[in-house]
């Protein structure tokens, strides 16, 4: 059956007056945040240690407040952006397998030649690809996979670059996100094929970086918490935090158009525990991607240790990605780019499915769905109710 | 005019009278309207015959995007040859071929989905306007600008022509004109005047 939009309308009116409130309230924790901000600086170093146990945004060097305005944009630098998306395996399906498609786009600024976009599809269908110590392949173990083989393809792409100032750019964090639940070797392993990519782009002489728009990380707000405690983390882990949902870009809105925050550590334990000894520990900062005389657009930028403490390539990293939003209005034209040569569409996942079975009908196989999978290709049809 | 048998694209959508072709981009030398093409009949060796009469230039969000921004020229290019930017080509049945003779008639079967659409050689463009039976097909489509569409086949078909014959070419077509449009002096005038700037 539908979806009884009826039922909905009393929810949607009360959720509605929620969230006015909520905005209401949000003003005013926002200028605490900026009041705290300001009021502890320079607090910084005292804050470093009871930040990590607390797991807050970890202060560097710099005030907590700094502002970094854009730097001077180079005439010719290279961005390589590399996104992905997968198929997971349907056990309801014909046949089980998965498919990965990285989408990369190498933008060369300034040199008047077309971008390289390429599309490359893997599928995963031996039985070594489609299950690992006995788990389906799906879920985190398929993200973990396609987060892999992005950053190869970054890695692959920045081997190949001709010498030049080049950032690599992907799409959310650089902190490959393993569930603890998997065994410590398990997770070292798949954390280690990670950074030797980081490594072999760093060997290429290029820059790297990831970028999440509209984040929703609340670290400097737990840090502004912790500060306002005197940096006592027994009380921080025991106080409320009033600051609690607020995201750590509603404290950056002010950044003026292409500025920067300041550089913080991130207190991911997968990165203090495999990053940092590695020499790839991985720093943040928030960003004004917006153009002047526009609403901010606060985006958050990944870069590990080698680019946060190189001012080249940290200045590098910042007037990029500032470049390339402009091209858009607020967004990175490679990662746009990247994304859309790596979206699956609807139509091409069925075109694939029936690829599939065609060929299995090839080889003499018959391919069978679930009868769950069956009906639901009878049911989801059309519905037999008036289109609203 | 070219003679290599330049693929247009694919056939997406077909019918007796016509049908639309699906392509990536642009290309310079792809055929515009007026032109001569060809696709292959259901039976070997056959062929159909038809006119561009539409080239139609699908809406993107994305690419929307820059037409008001002063895109570099590295996005321009971007979006010109990498992104499949959907084209369709409408074009207007005028004949076919059983494989020994060139008839100007509508199809008995259109063209099959993904079927491949060719650009004529001129020497195809001879044999084909070597009568002129097909400007009644063009003539009575309605759903074409037919005047238009038939002078601009005409510049076609001339351009095909030895340079010595295309003034003969012109006048010969300019007097199946009249004897189709005798009824009809408004309409033959506008399209001789159109002939005229061949």
């Amino acid at each position: 059956m539908t979806l009884e939009l009826s039922s909905l309308t009393g929810q949607v009116r009360v959720m509605g007056e929620e969230l006015a409130a909520r905005q209401r309230q949000h003003a005013d924790l926002v200028m605490l945040a900026h009041r705290w901000l300001a009021q502890y600086a320079d607090q910084g170093e005292r804050l470093r240690h009871p930040a990590r146990a607390t797991r807050a945004a970890i202060p560097t060097d710099e005030p907590l407040n700094a502002v970094h305005p854009l730097p001077a944009i180079p005439g010719r630098f290279t961005v390589i952006a590399a996104d992905g998306s997968q198929i997971q395996p349907d056990r309801h399906g014909a046949v089980l397998y998965h498919l990965i498609n990285i989408g990369s786009l190498v933008y060369r600024h300034g040199s008047g030649e077309t971008p390289e976009a390429h599309s490359e599809p893997t599928l995963g269908y031996t039985e070594a690809d489609v299950y690992e110590n006995g788990m389906l392949v799906a879920g985190n173990l398929l993200d973990v996979r396609r987060d892999l083989a992005e950053i190869t393809r970054l890695a692959d792409l920045c081997a190949v670059e001709p010498p030049g100032p080049t950032v690599a750019l992907a799409d959310g964090t650089l902190i490959l996100w393993v569930l603890e639940d998997r065994s410590e070797e398990w997770r070292r392993a798949r954390v280690m094929a990670y950074l030797d990519q980081l490594h072999r782009i760093r060997e290429a002489g290029a820059a790297v970086a990831a970028l999440t728009s509209r984040p929703r990380r609340a670290e400097v707000t737990r840090l502004l918490h912790l500060a306002s405690l005197e940096g006592d983390e027994n009380r921080a882990s025991q106080e409320p935090n009033p600051l609690e949902h607020l995201p750590d870009r509603a404290v950056f809105e002010p950044l003026p158009p292409g500025a920067r925050s300041a550089l913080f550590a991130s207190p991911s334990s997968i990165n203090c525990d495999y990053y940092h000894p590695a020499g790839h520990g991985v720093y943040f900062y928030y960003l004004n991607l917006a153009e002047e005389g526009r609403d901010p657009v606060i985006a958050r930028v990944e870069m590990p240790a080698w680019v946060a403490n190189d001012p080249d390539r940290l200045a590098l990293v910042h007037a990029s990605l500032v470049a390339q939003a402009r091209i858009t209005g607020d967004y990175p034209y490679a990662l746009a780019r990247a994304d859309e040569l790596a979206f699956i569409s609807g139509p091409e996942r069925e075109a694939f499915e029936d690829m599939v079975t065609t060929a299995l009908l090839r080889v003499g196989v018959r391919p069978a769905l679930s009868p769950k999978a069956y009906y639901k290709t009878l049911t989801r049809q059309g519905r037999r109710k008036h289109r609203v | 005019m070219s003679n290599r048998n330049l693929r247009v694209g694919r056939v997406l959508r077909a019918g007796t009278r016509g049908f639309s072709i699906g392509c990536a981009v642009m290309q310079p030398d792809i055929p515009a309207f007026g032109s001569f093409v060809r696709t292959e009949g259901q039976s070997p060796g056959s062929a159909i015959y038809g006119l561009i009469y539409d080239v139609g230039v699908e809406d993107d969000l994305f690419v929307r995007q820059f037409i008001s921004a002063d895109a570099p020229e590295e996005v321009v290019l971007d979006q010109r040859k990498n992104r499949q930017v959907p084209i369709e080509v409408s074009v207007l049945a005028v004949g076919c071929n059983d494989g020994e003779n060139i008839r100007h008639c509508l199809p008995m079967q259109p063209p099959v989905t993904l079927d491949w659409l060719y650009q004529c050689s001129d020497e195809e463009v001879r044999a084909f306007t070597a009568r002129f039976d097909y400007f009644r097909l063009v003539l009575e489509a309605r759903e074409v600008p037919a005047d238009e569409l038939l002078a601009a086949s005409l510049r076609v078909a001339a351009a095909a022509q030895p340079e010595n014959e295309r003034e003969t070419f012109l006048v010969e077509a300019g007097r199946e004109l009249a004897r189709l449009l005798a009824g009809d002096p408004v309409r033959l005038e506008g399209l001789l005047r159109r002939l005229r700037n061949v």
